[in-house]
């Protein structure tokens, strides 16, 4: 990775983070061990399927774990604070003035009762201490930003479409200038044309406001037009990282370069998804060594026994017995 | 709600049966009113057994509104009748009442909201006109204007199954009149399980369409009339007492609202006879509040709800 | 534009609210003549009964030509029933000889509105505000006690609780009367006199109040836990807002939206809900009236009741429908 300012503190720092939900006798392991760095405007995509932990990395960093959940492991730095993320009080302040969420499905995240021009002003009276006025001024600005005209801002969420809901939510996201934006899944419920257009948006105003994006998707063809980064999520763990470009022209990892092959592409013939073979992960019984082993085409002995590390390769990162990292010894670390 | 209809195969509906049996006997709830409830019915089932014959003022063995002793465990009415033989033998009244009025609705409801969501058009419409005015008006209210009516009718006398024609009169009423909630439900229910594509291949293989509601649609409602049911229940058992309270009931088979209304009328509460209306009421306290249970562990165990923060 | 169309659909939906209203109103009355007709005997000597001592037959050959009683049944008798039943005219009561059913309902309401109107508002304070909690606070100590003793309350028929309250306070500790609207020795001072009669009250107003509030903590808590399973409580929390904040700037609102409507369909009941209690304060009530017509069999005055009961129910239907409309945008 080409970093000019290598002694430069990220703007957020993910070290061996892991997050167990339930009992404390029997927890699940919802993530386990994952790092990452993002650095200012920055856009990062977690591609995985559900269940692969890409939700729960995120909604750690936003301060929005649920309440079963429980950090087990690892920290999370931001602008060089160390994080509270498992302190639902102590996030409060770092909530949506430094992160904040577009949700999917912004139909049942934007309150029906309220008129979409208060749900925007609210968090600039409550945490910017703007009066009513200003705050509401604020709003119809962020709504003409997201390309909603002012006059819509006293309808209520019933009376918007799929596409401008999302869009209210994208201005919502904005009202306390964040630095890092997390997209939940933020364009799924949308038609193709909707897609494309909060697509654009979301680059557009990540440019003019060198805002860092956080995308969780399960599509790897929203990648492409929107992030610089792409981050492959497994049962919990991180196994490939790499640029966009990189990730698409060379995956190393085969659930990576199955993904790819499972997009649809028109060009070569290829209309229907092709599904990965195999049952997605089992989070309660994790398959032992490399969790994607039992669906791998390429399958060692030593996959089943061994994690592989997450180590550098390339301009990436890659966790893979295939591609055994280049410059330090191989650790490998027992499940 | 919808996601819950699934159409099992014969061996996968036994396990899905027994999934939730295990996940409704964890709830704290419905383990209380379980109990409860199989005591009273343990109760009802064998009066004669537990307390000996129905005590009457000719019968009766012990002194007037006597408080509670060794022989008399639960005291004596204003006649010198055992409260205990009285209560006993109320349960098996008051459980026949609301247990019949809820078939009843159970029955009624379910025709009314499977034919109104099967068949729809003019069908529906209609039907729902009715039903509307039934989930308007409470039952409470349409029973205490026409009990009085239909008992100076068709008189209190006679007897069908060892019960006076009073008491069924008060169960059809009852029945009659606290269905409209089931309809809704049922009606539903009915239009979401219709357009699954089971339903179209029995449509197929030529099935009618009574043996289509039978055998296709109605197995799929059953969570949801299970868990109203019970419901109804504790409603019922509310309404028998207060209509019985006020003196629709049956003094020669007395339920526990009878009971009540007699203690009343003998002034028990301002001579401080506190087993006598004391003894009914917890009675049909608890059996309600078992049916309340009951009813809520079975909705919780259908639908299931996630808690979003902390 | 949206406007327009959300207010045309708005009064689109009233209309047909109101349609309906007095659909049931009719049944309602209809329900009433064909009762009327069962029972067994002459309806121009039921309606002449409590009108005087005696009847002779051309009085009651009059009477059947004034009430339209010789013609025929469909449509004219119904029509002219549900004619007079609608301006009030609803016969003579069997009881009460020679007074009208109409006077005799007006004069009892006010007692009736005087002690549900009472209890009603204890139990919306009281058990609205500790149902949204236990909502709020799903699992803990409050939601648990709240929850038993709210299901207890709600299974327990309010007349039995106002037999126990007579037994406590009236009977054992000689704190309350127990028993009709004044004492008989109160003096004629106004001051005296209503103490007195709000002394009386107590008892009564504790045991309807009990009886709600148990309802209301059941709806009030599920509405809350409904809520809080929403995702724009997560929107909410992602926004950095406190729990208070969270509870009283999305979570209320959205939770009294059925409480509302709950609170609305409620005030049909303020007239048939305390029947059995009133009965058992031997409170002078319309529930009093009830019992009392129908240990009589006094059928006019019991037909009265159910009209006006019909009547408080279907406004109070009309009503929530007019505070959903208002309180939801969804529906607007």
């Amino acid at each position: 990775m080409t970093n000019s300012f290598p002694d430069k503190e990220p703007l957020l720092r993910v070290d061996g983070l892991s997050v167990d939900y339930g009992l404390k006798g029997d927890p699940l392991r919802a993530i386990d061990g994952v790092s990452f760095e993002l650095r200012t405007g920055e856009a990062v995509a977690l591609v995985g399927e559900s269940g692969s932990g890409k939700t729960t990395t995120a909604m750690a960093i936003a301060g929005l774990l649920s309440p079963n959940a429980r950090v087990s492991g690892g920290q999370v730095h931001y602008r060089g604070q160390r994080l509270p993320i498992d302190d639902d009080a102590a996030m409060r302040p770092h909530r949506w003035s430094e992160t904040s969420v577009v949700f999917q499905g912004a139909m049942n995240a934007l309150n029906p009762v309220h008129r979409i021009t208060k749900q925007i002003a609210e968090p600039c009276i409550l945490k910017l201490g703007m009066t009513r006025g200003e705050a509401t001024a604020r709003a119809i600005e962020l709504l003409e930003l997201v390309g909603i005209p002012a006059d819509r801002g006293v309808a209520y969420p019933h009376e918007l479409s799929g596409g401008m809901r999302q869009r209210v939510m994208i201005a919502m996201a904005l009202a306390c200038r964040p630095s890092i934006i997390v997209g939940d899944e933020p364009t799924t419920a949308l038609d193709v044309i909707t897609q494309a257009q909060i697509l654009k948006l979301l680059r557009d105003l990540r440019s003019q406001l060198n805002l860092a994006l956080i995308l969780i998707t399960h599509d790897l063809s929203v990648v492409a037009e929107s992030c610089d980064r792409v981050m492959i999520m497994y049962s919990g763990r991180v196994v490939e990282d790499g640029t966009v470009a990189e990730i698409f022209a060379e995956p190393k990892h085969p659930y990576t370069k199955l993904l790819i092959a499972s997009i649809p592409n028109p060009a070569n013939g290829k209309k229907m998804i092709r599904p990965i073979p195999g049952d997605p992960p089992n989070l309660v019984n994790r398959p032992s060594g490399c969790a994607f082993h039992p669906r791998c085409p390429s399958t060692m002995s030593v996959c089943t026994t061994e994690v592989p590390r997450l180590g550098r390769f390339g301009h990436g990162r890659v966790a893979c017995h295939l591609h055994p990292p280049l410059q330090e010894n191989m650790v490998t670390v027992h499940a | 709600m919808t996601e819950n209809i699934v159409k099992y195969p014969p061996r996968g509906r036994t396990r899905a049966v027994k999934r939730f049996l295990g996940q409704f006997l964890r709830d704290r709830g419905a383990q209380v009113g379980l109990v409860c409830l199989v005591f009273f019915l343990i109760v009802a089932a064998m009066p004669n057994m537990l307390v000996g014959p129905l005590q009457t003022a000719i019968n009766a063995t012990g002194d007037f509104l006597a408080p509670p002793s060794g022989q008399h465990l639960l005291g004596t009415d204003e006649v010198g009748r055992d409260v205990l033989n009285l209560i006993v033998h109320g349960a098996r009244i008051s459980l026949t009442i609301a247990l019949l009025a809820t078939v009843i609705s159970l029955v009624v409801g379910s025709t009314v909201g499977m034919a109104s969501g099967y068949f729809g058009g003019w069908v529906d419409t209609w039907l729902m006109r009715i039903t509307d005015f039934f989930f308007v008006m409470p039952s409470f209210v349409l029973a205490l204007i026409i009990t009085p009516v239909v008992l100076e009718v068709m008189g209190r006398s006679g007897y069908i199954l060892g019960f006076r024609l009073s008491l069924f009169v008060i169960i059809t009423v009852i029945g009659m009149t606290s269905w409209s909630f089931v309809a809704r439900i049922v009606r539903s229910q009915t239009l979401s399980i219709k357009e699954r594509t089971f339903i179209d291949r029995a449509r197929v293989v030529g099935s009618s369409n009574l043996s289509i509601m039978v055998r296709h649609i109605l197995p799929n409602l059953v969570p949801q009339i299970a868990a109203n049911g019970a419901l109804v229940v504790a409603g019922a058992i509310y309404i028998e007492t207060s209509l019985s309270f006020l003196g629709l009931g049956d003094p020669l088979q007395p339920s526990w609202g009878t009971l009540l209304s007699l203690a009343q009328r003998a002034g028990a509460a301002s001579a401080g006879a506190w087993w006598y209306l004391g003894a009914p009421g917890v009675c049909a306290l608890m059996v309600s509040l078992s049916f309340v249970l009951i009813g809520n562990a079975l909705d919780d165990t259908f639908n299931p709800r996630r808690r979003a923060i902390p | 534009m949206a406007g327009q169309a959300s207010r045309n659909f708005m009064s689109r939906r009233l209309g047909l609210a109101l349609i309906r209203a007095i659909v049931t109103l009719l049944i309602v009355a209809t329900l009433n003549f064909i009762l009327f007709r069962v029972i067994p005997g002459d309806p121009a000597n039921m309606l002449l009964a409590g009108a005087r001592s005696s009847v002779t037959a051309e009085q009651i050959e009059a009477q059947r030509q004034n009430w339209g009683l010789d013609r025929p049944l469909f449509p004219d008798q119904v029509v002219d029933y549900l004619w007079a039943s609608l301006h009030g005219d609803l016969g003579y009561s069997f009881k009460f000889r020679g007074r009208q059913v109409a006077d005799l309902i007006f004069e009892r309401l006010p007692a009736t509105i005087a002690l549900v109107g009472l209890a009603q508002i204890i139990a919306i304070l009281g058990g609205v505000m500790l149902g949204l909690y236990a909502g709020w606070r799903r699992g803990g100590a409050i939601d648990n006690i709240a929850t038993v003793s709210s299901l207890a309350l709600y299974s327990t028929p309010a007349f039995w609780l106002a037999m126990l309250l007579i037994v406590t306070f009236s009977t054992v500790s000689g704190w309350l009367p127990g028993y009709g609207a004044y004492s008989p020795s109160a003096s004629i001072a106004s001051v005296d006199r209503l103490l007195d009669y709000l002394k009386h009250l107590a008892l009564p107003v504790a045991a309807v109040a009990l009886g709600l509030i148990g309802q209301y903590v059941v709806v009030a808590r599920a509405a809350m836990s409904e809520v809080v399973t929403e995702d724009y409580m997560v929107t909410a929390r992602a926004k950095g807002l406190t729990h208070r904040q969270m509870l009283m700037h999305h979570a209320c609102r959205n939770a009294m939206l059925p409480v509302v409507t709950l609170i609305t369909l409620n005030l049909g009941y303020v007239v048939a809900g305390a029947i059995t209690v009133e009965a058992v304060f031997a409170w002078p009530g319309i529930g009093g009236l009830t019992v009392e017509a129908l240990n009589a069999r006094d059928y006019p005055v019991l037909q009265g009741i159910f009209l006006l009961l019909g009547a408080s129910i279907v406004a109070a239907n009309l009503l929530a429908d007019l505070a959903y409309g208002i309180l939801d945008p969804r529906v607007r």
